[in-house]
C-alpha cells in the first residue's frame, strides 16, 4: 500500500519535493491556493544571479510532475493529528489521510504600501520588484521613455517600524538584476540603486555588482526616507548619501521598492490549526537550526522553503529535496517495520 | 620614528585611543538606543533643520564612538526635536531622546 | 441621670436647652481641638507659603480675579460643584459621583446645620473662643439637655434634618467601603494603592460617622434626637438599662476627628481644603511656571488621590505602566521624589487624558513640562538659520499670498504624501486660492521643543514661523497636523489672520456649499487625535464631515475619553514596544461596532493606527478626497 503524503503549497519548494516523493513511490497530493502552480516563481521573469527565464525552470519541474494529484485553487480547510496520521480536510471537499505533511506555504511580499512614506499607491511612478517583473513578463515598454529610475532595497524588511527586522536576503541580488535589465531597456535612462548594505552573498553575484557597476548604475548607500511629488508631477526622493555624509535629493520617473518576505497567510492558517510555533520574525520556527531545518515539533510534519525564512530559490530548492528524504526516513522507520 | 615634539599640521586621522569611553557608557545608559544605529541615514535625509544646516543624527553618533565629541554637538545643534527621524528609524530608535541626551551629557 | 443631676444647670433658655456642663467643656474634647488647632495653622502657613512663591504677576492676577464678578462668581460656582456636589463625576459615573458628592456634601451640611442650630438655640456658644465656639457645635448634643416638656417644632425640624443628613453621610460612607472590596461596581477597573496617612485618614473618616451616631444615640434621651438617633438610644436604653455611659463614645467621635485632622495634610484628605485655592487660581488664569512651588503645590496638595487617572491613562494596557500614572506622579511630587517625578515625567505621553477626566483639575502635564523645562531648556542650540530662512520664505510668499489661504503642512505630513495630495486636491476642487508654505522647506512649529521642555528654543521657532505668516499677508492659516494646531492656538499671536484645522475647513467648505460629497454606505470609525480633541476641543467638526461622507460608529472610548495611539511626541522614553501595546488597546477601542475603516485627522495617529488595524485606515483629508462630487473640478 502507498503511503500518502499531503504537500501543502505548490510553489518551487512544494514542486520539487513532490515530484522526487512521488518518484520514491508515495502517493503524493499537493494543494495549491492559486490558480496556477509556480507560486513567485510563476509571476518572475528572469532570475539572479545568470538571468534565466523563470518559465524555464518551471517548466522542468512542471515536467516532473506525473503522478502527483495536484488541486488548484484549493485551501487546507481543517487539519488535525489523528493517532499517527494527519486528517486534512481541503476546500473541494475532499478530505486526505496523510501518513506526513510537507508545509511549502512559501512567503507573502511586504505589501508596499504600509511604507506610507514611499507614496506606493499614491504616485504612479511608484512600483514593486513583483509590478517590474510583471511588466518585463509582458514585454511593456514606456514610452516616452523614463529619464531617471531609483531602487529601494529593504523595503519591509530590516525595518522593526514595518513589523521585520531581518534581512530578506534575495533583494539585493534582485534589485542588482532589475537595475540592469531596466539599464538594458532604458540605455539613456540614470539608474540609481539605494542600498543599506549591498549582500551580495552568492557565487556569481558579485559579478553581477561589477557588471551594473559597469554598465553605469549608481550605487547609492543611504536608505530613501522620503517621497514627494514635483510639480510636473515626478518623483523628488530624498536619502542621505551616507558615504559623503550629505542629505541628497534626485528626482525620478520611476521608483522601485524591493519588498521583503513575509511569511504567507495561508500558511499560518495552517500552523495554527495545529499550534505549530512561530518565531518573532512570523516565520515558523523549525524542530533546530542545524540538523533539523526540516522538521516540526511534530512528527510526520515537515517544512521546506520559506516558510521557515526567507530563501533564495536554490536553497528552497535544497531544502526541498532535504523534506523528501527526511520524510522518507520517517515513513521507512514508523509504517514499514 | 624620529619625534620632532611638534607637527606641521594636527592629524586628520581619528584615534579612538583618545575616544571618551566613560561618557560614552553612561550615554548607553541614559539611553541605550544609542547602540542600534545601522548607519542607514534615514535619520539624515528627512531631518528638518538639515535642510538648511549640517545636521545629521547618524554622524553624531558615529563621532562620538570616534571620540569628536564636538564635532557630534555641532551635528544636533540645529535640531528642532521635529521627531521625523523617530518615524523613520528603521531599528526603532528612540532619536528624540538620544539627542537630548547627547546633548546633555556632552554639552560644551 | 445621674451625669445630669450631677452637673450644675447653667442656663436656661426660652426653649427649655441647658447646658450640662459648667463652661461647655469636658476633656474629651481636647483630641479635636488639638487636630483642629493644628491643621488650621497648617493651612495658614501653607496658604502663605504657597502665596509667597507665586510671582508678583500672579498675585496681581488672582487679587484682581477675586475683586471681578463675574470670575467671583465662577468661583462660587465652581467650588460649589466642584468641591461639593462633584458634578463631573457625577456626569461620567453617577454611583460614584453620589458617593463623593454625599460625603463631601452631607458633611459641609452638617457643619452649617449643625452651626445654625447652635447660632438659633444657643447663641452665646459661638461669641468667642471662652464659650468653646472652636468645638461646641461639633459637640452640641452632648452639651445639652432639653426638657422633653419644652421641645418645640423648630427643634423637631432640626433633629430630622440632621439626622438625615447623618444618614446622607453614611450612605456615602458604606459605599466608600464597598469600594475598597469591589471598585468596579463604581466604574473603577484600578484603584491607587494608599499611602500609611492615607490609610489612617481613611479609617478615621469611616469611624467618624458611625461614631458619631453612636455618640448622639447615647444622649438622644438627654439632648433629643430624631428618626436615628432616638430609636438608637431606645435600643440602647433596652440593653444596658438607665445607667447608660456614652463618655466612651464621645472621646472615641473626638479621637476620630482629631486623628483625622492631624493625619490630613499627609494624605490624599488635603483635597478637600486645597481644591477651592486652586479653583480661586485657576479661575485667574495662573499657569504652572514651577514644577513645585506655587500654582503647582496647589494643584499637589488638591488632588485627592481618587485614582481615575489611572483607568485613564493609556500606559494602562500594560500592568507595569500603572505607575506612570498622574496619581503616583503627585504622590512622588509630594515627597519631593525627583528621581521618581522625572522617569515618570519624561515617560508620559502628554495625551491629556488624566486632565481631562480629571474631577479636581490637576494640570499634571503641565507640571510634566515644567520638570522637563528643568531638566533641558538650558541646552544650547543654534537657531541662527532660523532668521535667514524666515527673511527669504516671507519674501517669496509675500506677493502671491496676500489675501489667500496659506496652507502648512508641518514636518511629519511630510512622511504621510496622503495627507499632503488629498488637501490640495480638496483645495482645487472648492475653488480656494491657496500658496503651500512647506512643500520643501520648512521650520518646526515648536510644539515638539515645547513638549520636551526646550521653551526658549521653541519660541524661537515661533518667531520665525511668525514672520513668515504675517509677512505673507494670508487672511487664514490652514494646518492638517493637529500638533501643530495646538501651539499654533496657544503660542502664537497672529493677529488678523485665522488659525483653522483642515477637519475645521473641510467642515465650513461643505456648509457654504463649496465641496460637494457624496455619502457612501461604508461604516466607519473616527479615531480623535489628543492634541485636536483634548487639546484644541475639536470633536464635531470631524464628526459632521465624516456623517456626510459614511455611516459613522462609535468607539468605546471616544471624544474627550479617547486613547491616545502611543505615537504621540509627548513622550520622551516611552519605548517602540510600549507604543506598540498602547496603538494596539486604541485600535481595539476603534473596532468596538466593527467598523470597516478607521479615519483620524493627524499624520501620528494615521501611522501608528495603521501599523496596527486589520482594516483600512484613513486620513481625514483622504475619505473626504474619495467622495467629492463637485462637478467643476478645476
Amino acid at each position: 500500500m502507498k503511503n500518502n503524503i499531503l504537500v501543502i503549497g505548490g510553489g518551487p519548494a512544494g514542486l520539487e519535493a513532490s515530484s522526487i516523493l512521488s518518484r520514491m513511490g508515495y502517493n503524493v497530493i499537493l494543494a495549491e491556493k492559486e490558480k496556477l502552480l509556480g507560486g513567485h516563481l510563476a509571476k518572475w521573469d528572469r532570475l539572479f544571479p545568470d538571468q534565466v527565464p523563470a518559465k524555464e525552470v518551471l517548466n522542468d519541474m512542471l515536467g516532473r510532475m506525473d503522478g502527483v494529484k495536484c488541486f488548484t485553487e484549493t485551501k487546507v480547510n481543517s487539519i488535525n493529528l489523528l493517532e499517527n496520521s494527519y486528517n486534512a480536510m481541503l476546500s473541494n471537499g475532499i478530505t486526505v489521510l496523510a501518513d506526513a505533511v510537507l508545509l511549502a506555504s512559501g512567503f507573502d511580499l511586504f505589501k508596499a504600501e504600509k511604507k506610507e512614506e514611499y507614496g506606493y499607491g499614491i504616485y504612479e511612478g511608484v512600483l514593486t520588484n513583483a509590478d517590474l517583473e510583471k511588466a518585463f513578463q509582458e514585454g511593456k515598454k514606456s514610452s516616452p521613455a523614463p529619464r531617471a529610475i531609483g531602487f529601494v532595497h529593504c523595503v519591509g524588511s530590516r525595518d522593526e517600524k514595518a513589523g521585520n527586522p531581518a534581512c530578506s536576503k534575495v533583494c539585493c541580488a534582485t534589485a542588482v538584476k532589475q537595475a540592469i535589465e531596466t539599464k538594458e531597456l532604458y540605455p539613456e535612462a540614470d539608474v540609481y540603486c539605494f542600498y543599506m548594505d549591498l549582500r551580495m552573498f552568492g557565487r556569481h553575484y558579485e559579478d553581477l555588482y561589477l557588471r551594473a557597476q559597469k554598465s553605469g548604475i549608481r550605487f547609492i548607500r543611504g536608505r530613501v526616507s522620503e517621497v514627494a511629488e514635483t510639480a510636473e508631477g515626478r518623483l523628488l526622493v530624498k536619502a542621505e548619501d551616507t558615504l559623503s555624509s550629505k542629505p541628497l535629493k534626485v528626482t525620478l520617473d520611476r521608483l522601485v521598492l524591493m519588498a521583503g518576505m513575509r511569511p504567507s497567510k495561508t500558511g499560518h492558517d495552517v500552523g495554527r490549526q495545529l499550534n505549530l510555533s512561530i518565531e518573532d520574525d512570523g516565520f515558523f520556527s523549525a524542530k533546530d537550526g542545524l540538523q533539523n531545518l526540516q522538521k516540526s515539533k511534530l512528527p510526520g510534519f515537515f517544512y521546506a522553503g520559506a516558510c521557515t525564512g526567507p530563501k533564495t530559490l536554490p536553497d528552497t530548492l535544497h531544502e526541498a529535496r532535504s523534506a523528501a528524504m527526511e520524510i522518507d526516513r520517517y515513513i521507512k522507520e514508523n509504517f514499514r517495520k | 620614528m624620529i619625534d620632532f615634539g611638534f607637527s606641521v599640521s594636527p592629524s586628520s586621522r581619528i584615534n579612538l585611543d583618545n575616544a571618551d569611553k566613560e561618557k560614552f557608557a553612561r550615554l548607553a545608559i541614559a539611553e541605550p538606543d544609542v547602540l542600534k544605529c545601522m548607519a542607514c541615514g534615514s535619520c539624515t535625509a528627512s531631518c528638518t533643520a538639515g535642510a538648511f544646516e549640517d545636521t545629521s543624527l547618524r554622524r553624531a553618533i558615529l563621532s562620538l564612538q570616534n571620540g569628536l565629541s564636538d564635532d557630534a554637538s555641532k551635528l544636533l545643534s540645529h535640531c528642532m526635536l521635529c521627531g521625523k527621524c523617530t518615524m523613520v528609524c528603521p531599528r526603532g530608535i528612540n532619536t528624540r531622546h538620544l539627542i537630548l541626551s547627547i546633548q546633555k551629557i556632552y554639552s560644551l | 441621670m445621674i451625669h445630669l443631676l450631677s452637673a450644675t444647670v447653667h442656663q436656661i433658655t426660652p426653649e427649655g436647652i441647658i447646658d450640662r456642663y459648667p463652661n461647655s467643656y469636658n476633656h474629651f474634647v481636647l483630641p479635636f481641638v488639638i487636630g483642629i488647632t493644628f491643621i488650621l495653622i497648617y493651612l495658614f502657613i501653607g496658604l502663605i507659603r504657597i502665596l509667597y512663591h507665586l510671582s508678583g504677576e500672579d498675585r496681581i492676577k488672582l487679587l484682581k480675579s477675586l475683586f471681578n464678578p463675574k470670575t467671583a462668581w465662577k468661583n462660587i460656582k465652581d467650588i460649589f460643584c466642584d468641591c461639593l456636589l462633584h458634578t463631573k463625576i457625577w456626569k461620567r459615573k453617577p454611583l460614584l459621583g453620589y458617593m463623593h458628592s454625599a460625603i463631601a456634601f452631607g458633611w459641609f451640611l452638617l457643619i452649617v446645620v449643625g452651626h445654625i442650630e447652635v447660632w438659633l438655640f444657643a447663641p452665646r456658644h459661638l461669641s468667642g473662643l471662652t464659650e468653646g465656639s472652636l468645638y461646641y457645635p461639633i459637640f452640641y448634643r452632648f452639651f445639652i439637655w432639653i426638657n422633653p416638656a419644652h421641645e418645640t417644632l423648630r427643634g423637631s425640624v432640626f433633629f430630622f434634618i440632621m439626622d438625615f443628613l447623618l444618614l446622607y453621610v453614611l450612605s456615602g460612607i458604606g459605599l466608600a467601603m464597598f469600594k475598597r472590596v469591589r471598585s468596579i461596581a463604581l466604574g473603577m477597573r484600578h484603584t491607587t494603592k494608599p499611602s500609611l496617612a492615607d490609610r489612617i485618614a481613611l479609617y478615621c473618616l469611616w469611624l467618624i460617622f458611625p461614631l458619631r451616631l453612636l455618640a448622639e444615640g447615647f444622649t438622644a434621651d438627654l439632648s433629643g434626637g430624631g428618626f436615628l438617633t432616638r430609636p438608637l438610644n431606645w435600643v440602647f436604653r433596652a440593653f444596658f438599662g438607665n445607667e447608660l455611659n456614652f463618655l466612651p463614645t464621645w472621646w472615641a467621635y473626638s479621637i476620630c476627628l482629631g486623628l483625622f485632622f492631624i493625619a490630613m495634610p499627609f494624605s490624599r484628605y488635603m483635597h478637600i481644603l486645597t481644591e477651592p485655592l486652586l479653583i480661586l487660581f485657576r479661575n485667574a488664569g495662573l499657569k504652572v511656571r514651577h514644577p513645585r512651588k506655587g500654582f503647582a503645590e496647589a494643584e499637589i496638595y488638591a488632588c485627592s488621590s481618587c485614582g481615575l487617572c489611572l483607568d485613564a491613562c493609556p500606559m494602562n494596557a500594560q500592568k507595569k505602566n500603572l505607575k506612570y500614572s498622574s496619581v503616583y506622579f503627585i504622590r512622588f511630587l509630594r515627597r519631593h521624589n525627583k528621581k521618581k517625578t522625572k522617569e515618570i515625567a519624561e515617560k508620559c505621553l502628554m495625551c491629556g487624558k488624566c486632565y481631562a477626566l480629571c474631577p479636581v483639575g490637576v494640570n499634571s502635564p503641565a507640571i510634566r513640562r515644567a520638570i522637563r523645562e528643568t531638566q533641558n531648556n538650558s541646552i544650547n542650540c543654534n537657531y541662527s538659520y532660523l532668521d535667514t530662512y524666515a527673511g527669504k520664505a516671507a519674501e517669496v510668499l509675500s506677493d502671491k499670498t496676500r489675501g489667500k489661504i496659506l496652507y502648512f503642512a508641518g514636518c511629519m505630513s511630510h512622511l504621510t504624501p496622503k495627507i499632503i495630495k488629498s488637501m490640495e486636491t480638496i483645495l482645487q476642487a472648492s475653488g480656494q486660492e491657496y500658496e503651500f508654505m512647506d512643500r520643501n522647506e520648512g521650520i518646526c512649529c515648536g510644539r515638539p521643543l515645547m513638549l520636551a521642555g526646550r521653551t526658549d528654543a521653541a519660541r524661537k521657532t515661533i518667531e520665525a514661523n511668525t514672520k513668515i505668516i504675517k509677512d505673507s499677508g494670508c487672511t487664514i492659516l490652514l494646518l492638517s497636523c493637529p500638533i501643530c494646531l495646538k501651539i499654533f492656538k496657544e503660542e502664537y499671536s497672529l493677529k488678523g489672520i485665522e488659525v483653522i484645522h483642515y477637519t475645521q475647513f473641510i467642515d465650513r467648505l461643505i456648509k457654504e456649499g463649496k465641496l460637494k460629497v457624496s455619502k457612501s454606505s461604508s461604516a466607519i470609525v473616527y479615531h480623535d487625535p489628543c492634541e485636536l480633541g483634548r487639546g484644541c476641543g475639536i470633536y464635531e467638526e470631524p464628526r459632521n464631515v465624516l456623517r456626510a461622507v459614511a455611516e459613522l460608529k462609535k468607539a468605546s472610548k471616544e471624544k474627550d475619553e479617547s486613547i491616545c495611539c502611543g505615537y504621540s511626541l509627548g513622550t520622551l522614553t516611552l519605548d517602540e514596544k510600549d507604543k506598540a501595546k498602547i496603538a494596539e488597546s486604541s485600535v481595539s477601542s476603534l473596532m468596538a461596532e466593527d467598523p470597516e475603516e478607521i479615519v483620524t485627522a493627524c499624520p501620528m495617529c494615521y501611522r501608528a493606527i495603521r501599523s496596527k488595524a486589520e482594516v483600512p485606515v484613513k486620513d481625514f483629508a483622504e475619505i473626504v478626497c474619495e467622495r467629492i462630487e463637485n462637478n467643476d473640478k478645476n
